[in-house]
This record gives structure tokens, C-alpha cells and sequence, in this order.
């Protein structure tokens, strides 16, 4: 990967945000730590694409200044374990060996062992962590079958890199987390999504997964007007209707229908497996896993019990 | 200082300078006709000389058979003609194909980025790259095409998207749209289908487009080939909607992309009475069960 240019500024302002759901559909409540903006990896699907046009990437330095929201926003919610992330702008170990910005991080939340921090990347780097990773620390994997990484997602780690990298958080004794989002439904991707499934399992020991997300492609109509300009056909293959959000999405039966399949190879892994549905509706997570989750709280509801199912009183 | 210059002393080829679209224009004939040319043009020195404004009086004089035309001629640098063109047409209010004329002949003549964005911003339009590039293209483009433009007052979406079909398939969509009654609207949702058609499948069609007698018939038939799910799911809910037998005053309205797991059921009653009836008409249909066969479509269970 070429190495972008990556102006420092100053953090202005509040850089800790709840993740910005949609409306009528169910968010994690998921707190975003404004890190890093913008992304030298591309993917061909990524908001950014529409959105960041900025000729560089722009990071924060100021770690006390973020370290203090953090403090806050942990303070404000004793009803939850607050889950933080610096992955809703940018990858999180994208640029990480060369910013080293993690590593403060990672120290804060292994003292402060209150929250738990999440590092979501597509870059296969983790070595720099090693010696700092403790378990309030998440490494988590966005990953899709190698075939669509080749098409959508060419700057990133192949699969079999990040599938090791995720091995070897494990074998640090961290938990991982794995997404596979966005699912895209394209010519053959069913037998491509049980092979990285199989691989998921074959290589990763399941009882440290800490979590897996589904999510479905969707996007916004200013991605769909970019998709169709580049004449993205994988991006495009399926059926899309307009959510109540205005985002573009697969017609719901076909989602329903997609998430039912992977949440059950996924469930044939290891049936303790914390499966997830991002930004979905209630009627959907109803249908997909029998659980019914109506609002944002009983998702939330759900990350704290299986946080404390792993953590004990620990947190 | 005017004077009056002979047709045949005026090089109406060479068109660098020459921003108007189309260069017909009806009304202009007939006053010119009746009054002559009252504006005189300007031309470039040296003879034969070249057009700088007036391209539209020009060939309404030829088509009058007049023989000379009253003209001011100067000694001008090609950049300082293009503007003085520039200027000359910007009181008037120029169309979307004559903006984009003006802009190639800047690009063509090497203008500066200021002097480009200053155009842009009188032409009230952004001075993204993205809309220079597109303009161009549309100075480049087709007749047909250009005619389309103006006379459906199309916007720059729209013509981005026939800018993304190839010449044969875009005097195909063209020669469909003109013969049929179309909006902005429907104009884009088409185009919008026939290119995500095209980025599918691979193919341009164009024997529906050619056969399609409607804007309606042709959205249509490509939304059944493009969003077979959602056709279905429309098709099932009008069969358990006549199977209703429900009269014209209640109404069910399912959200039109089957995503809402609630429906609305609305009664429009002008008495109490007729209210009472109508409720009790709900009532049985509630019973047998036909609302559920609809609630089940906006829950994904059915394909």
C-alpha cells in the first residue's frame, strides 16, 4: 500500500459521537471515537467514497483531549457497558504501525477497565499492538469472501492475512470480533459466503469471538448514483428498494432470506456464537434469530449480558 | 462604426466564436423580415472576416436571401472575441447547450482557471470539475441530443446520464422519449433503469425501448425485468386487495416497497352512520382473515 499523506489537526469539538443510526432501525449504540479521517484503503462500497473527498487524511493527536470525552462518556452511561470504536471514518489499524494513535488507547481502556475499545480494520496489522493489547481491547475484522475483496476492496489484507490476524489476537488473549458487513449479494456469493464461513470456523477458536455483525449492503442514493457512474455490478446485482431511511437496501424478504442462512452456518460453528444484525428492523432481527429485539435498548441490553457472560464482574 | 458588409465577405464557417443553439430561430426570421437587422453584427477583422456575435441574424439573412448585413468590424485577439461573445449573449440568458458551448470555447482557448470560474458563477453553475467535464461533453455531442436537451428542458442529472449511453443508444431512448408524453421525473427513473440494466446485463434494450407506446409502458416493462421481487409482492397485495371486496371509502395503503411492518387502513365517512357501517364491513373482513394475508407481505415471509 502507498503510504498517503496524513495532515495532523487539532481536536475540535466533540470527536466521541454516538454511531449515527438511521431511523426505524435497530443501532447497537456503539460509540465512535473520531480518531482518524478518511481511509487509504478504498473500498469501492464505503460512504467515504461519496462523501470524503478531502485530498488527505486528517488525524488526531490530541489524545488528552480525547481520552476526557471518553472519561465522559463512559461516566454519563452506568446503566451500559459503553462500547467505543474508531472505525465509523476510517480503518483502525489501516495506518496504525505508522501513527501508533492505538496504542494510547488500548493503555487507557486496559486501566480504566470500565468500557471496551474496538479496533474494526480490514488491514491485517497487529504486531505494533502485541505487547499492549489486554482484554478491554476488541481486535475486530470486517471480512468478505476473497473474491469480492478482489473486486471491492483491493487495497485491503486478503482474507487468509486478517483470519491469521484475528488467530493471533486470540492466541494474545484478546477477543475478536468479526463482521461480515456488507454482505453483498452477487452472481455465486452464496457458496463463497459458506466458504469463508467454513474458514471462519476452521481457523478461529469461536468461544473468542466476542461478537459477529451481519449487515447487508446499503448504502445512500449518492452512493447508488456513484456505483452506477463506475458501473459497480457486484454492488448492484441485487434487488434494492428504499428503506424508511432513505438509504438504498435489498428488498426484505431477500435480506430476511440471505441473514437466515448465514446466522445458521454461523449458529452451526458454535451455537454460543453473539450474532448481531446491524442497522436492521425490529421485524427482520424477529424473523433472522427468533429474538425479539424492538428498539435500540434491547440490543443494547443483549451486548451487555454477553459482555458480562465473558468478562464476569470484570466490567 | 457600422457599415454594411456583403454575406459573401463573411466566413459563417468557422464557428469559434459562435455560442447560440440552435442557430433557427423563427421569430427572429420574421422580425428581421419585417424590420431588418436593427442590431449590427460584429465581426473579426481581417476579411473574410469571422463571426464574433449575431450567428443567429446571420443565417436568418441567408434564408431571407438578404445580401449584406450591418455590421461593426474590429481587430480583436481570440480571447478577447470569445468574451466580448460571452458578454454579448449573457443579457439574453443563455441554455443549458449554449453555456456549454461557451465553456469549450474557453477550454479550447486556453483561459485561465479565474477567468473560467468567473463564468461558471454567471452561469449560476458550480465550478466543479465534474460540471466543466460535463459540459464539454455536451458542446460535443450530437444534435439530436442537444435539441432533446433544450426542448425538455432537461437537467444536468438527466443529461448526465444520456451522456453515459452510447450515440446509438441514446438516439434510440431519444427517438422513444419524443414520441411519448414524459416528465423530468419519469425521464430519470427510466434512464436511471436502462443504466443499471446495461451495468447487469451487459446489453442495451433495445427492442423494448423501441416498441414501448408510453413513458408508464416502459417503466414497466423494465421495473418487471429490474425489481421482479417487488413486482410480485405489488402483484399479490391488488389479488388479496380485490379478494377484499372493500368499498371505495376504506382504503388500505402498504408502504410501496413492503418495508413498513404496519399498514394503513383510512375510512372516509361523511355521518356516523355511514361510519358504523363501514367499520362493521372491517369487521368482517378482520374475520376471515384477508388483512393478515396482507400484514404477511410487509413482513418478508412472502416472495
Amino acid at each position: 500500500m502507498s503510504l498517503p499523506k496524513v495532515e495532523f489537526v487539532e481536536a475540535m469539538g466533540s470527536v466521541v459521537r454516538d454511531c449515527p443510526g438511521t431511523k426505524h432501525h435497530i443501532c447497537c449504540g456503539y460509540k465512535t471515537i473520531d480518531l482518524i479521517e478518511g481511509c487509504p484503503l478504498s473500498c469501492s462500497y464505503c460512504i467515504m467514497q461519496a462523501y470524503l473527498n478531502a485530498p488527505h487524511i486528517k488525524a488526531t493527536e490530541d489524545v488528552s483531549h480525547i481520552l476526557d470525552q471518553v472519561d465522559q462518556a463512559i461516566d454519563q452511561e452506568p446503566r451500559h457497558i459503553v462500547r467505543f470504536g474508531t472505525g465509523e471514518l476510517s480503518d483502525s489499524l489501516a495506518l496504525d504501525r505508522r501513527l501508533d494513535l492505538n496504542r494510547h488507547l488500548v493503555d487507557y481502556f486496559g486501566r480504566k477497565r470500565k468500557a471496551l475499545l474496538e479496533l474494526k480494520s480490514k488491514w491485517a496489522s497487529i504486531d505494533h499492538l502485541a505487547s499492549s493489547l489486554n482484554p478491554y481491547t476488541v481486535i475486530s475484522f470486517s471480512v468478505s469472501p476473497e473474491r469480492l475483496i478482489q473486486a471491492e476492496e483491493k487495497r485491503t489484507s486478503p482474507l487468509h492475512k486478517r483470519l491469521k490476524a484475528a488467530k493471533m489476537t486470540q492466541d494474545l488473549g484478546s477477543f475478536v470480533g468479526i463482521h461480515l458487513d456488507p454482505v453483498v449479494i452477487y452472481d455465486g456469493f452464496e457458496k463463497d459466503y459458506r466458504y469463508l464461513i467454513d474458514d471462519i470456523g476452521r481457523i478461529l477458536n469461536p468461544e473468542k469471538i466476542i461478537w459477529i455483525s451481519l449487515g447487508l449492503l446499503r448504502f445512500p442514493p449518492k452512493l447508488y448514483d456513484h456505483f452506477l457512474e463506475k458501473e459497480r455490478k457486484n454492488l448492484l446485482y441485487g434487488e434494492f428498494i428504499r428503506g424508511e431511511d432513505g438509504k438504498y437496501r435489498y428488498i426484505k424478504n431477500e435480506r430476511i432470506r440471505v441473514y437466515r442462512s448465514l446466522y445458521k452456518q454461523l449458529k452451526a460453528l458454535h451455537n454460543n456464537l453473539f450474532i448481531y444484525l446491524c442497522m436492521e428492523r425490529s421485524d427482520v432481527w424477529r424473523e433472522v434469530t427468533g429474538i425479539d429485539v424492538h428498539d435500540n435498548e434491547a440490543l443494547i441490553t443483549l451486548f451487555d449480558r454477553r459482555i458480562r457472560d465473558l468478562y464476569g464482574g470484570g466490567l | 462604426m457600422i457599415t454594411r458588409i456583403p454575406l459573401r465577405q463573411i466566413n459563417m464557417r468557422d464557428i469559434r466564436f459562435c455560442l447560440s443553439y440552435p442557430l433557427h430561430d423563427e421569430k427572429l426570421l420574421a422580425s428581421i423580415g419585417k424590420l431588418g437587422i436593427i442590431e449590427p453584427i460584429i465581426l473579426l477583422e481581417p476579411a473574410p472576416f469571422t463571426v464574433v456575435t449575431g450567428f443567429k441574424r446571420l443565417v436568418a439573412a441567408k434564408r431571407l436571401g438578404l445580401k449584406e448585413v450591418p455590421a461593426v468590424t474590429q481587430a480583436l485577439s481570440e480571447k478577447q472575441a470569445l468574451l466580448l461573445a460571452v458578454h454579448d449573449n449573457m443579457h439574453r440568458g443563455l441554455n443549458i447547450v449554449e453555456k456549454a458551448h461557451t465553456i469549450e470555447r474557453m477550454v479550447t482557448q486556453g483561459f485561465s482557471r479565474d477567468e473560467f470560474d468567473t463564468v461558471m458563477g454567471l452561469f449560476s453553475l458550480s465550478p466543479h470539475e465534474k460540471v466543466s467535464t460535463q459540459l464539454i461533453s455536451i458542446a460535443s455531442s450530437e444534435n439530436f441530443l442537444k435539441d432533446f436537451i433544450i426542448g425538455q428542458g432537461l437537467s444536468l442529472k438527466n443529461i448526465e446520464y444520456l451522456l453515459r449511453l452510447s450515440k446509438d443508444e441514446r438516439k434510440g431512448i431519444i427517438k422513444a422519449f419524443t414520441s411519448m408524453r414524459t416528465t423530468e421525473s419519469y425521464i430519470r427513473e427510466i434512464l436511471e433503469m436502462l443504466l443499471l440494466m446495461k451495468i447487469k446485463t451487459g446489453r442495451f434494450p433495445y427492442r423494448t425501448v423501441g416498441r414501448a407506446e408510453s413513458a408508464g409502458e416502459l417503466r414497466l416493462k423494465l421495473k418487471k425485468r429490474l425489481y421482479p421481487g417487488l413486482l410480485s409482492l405489488e402483484k399479490k397485495l391488488e389479488k388479496e386487495k380485490a379478494a377484499l371486496g372493500l368499498p371505495p371509502a376504506i382504503d388500505i395503503k402498504v408502504d410501496p416497497f413492503f418495508e413498513k411492518e404496519y399498514i394503513d387502513i383510512t375510512i372516509r365517512v361523511k355521518s356516523g352512520q355511514e361510519a358504523e357501517g363501514l367499520l362493521q364491513k372491517l369487521n368482517e373482513v378482520l374475520k376471515k382473515g384477508h388483512i393478515g394475508n396482507i400484514l404477511e407481505l410487509t413482513k418478508g415471509r412472502i416472495r
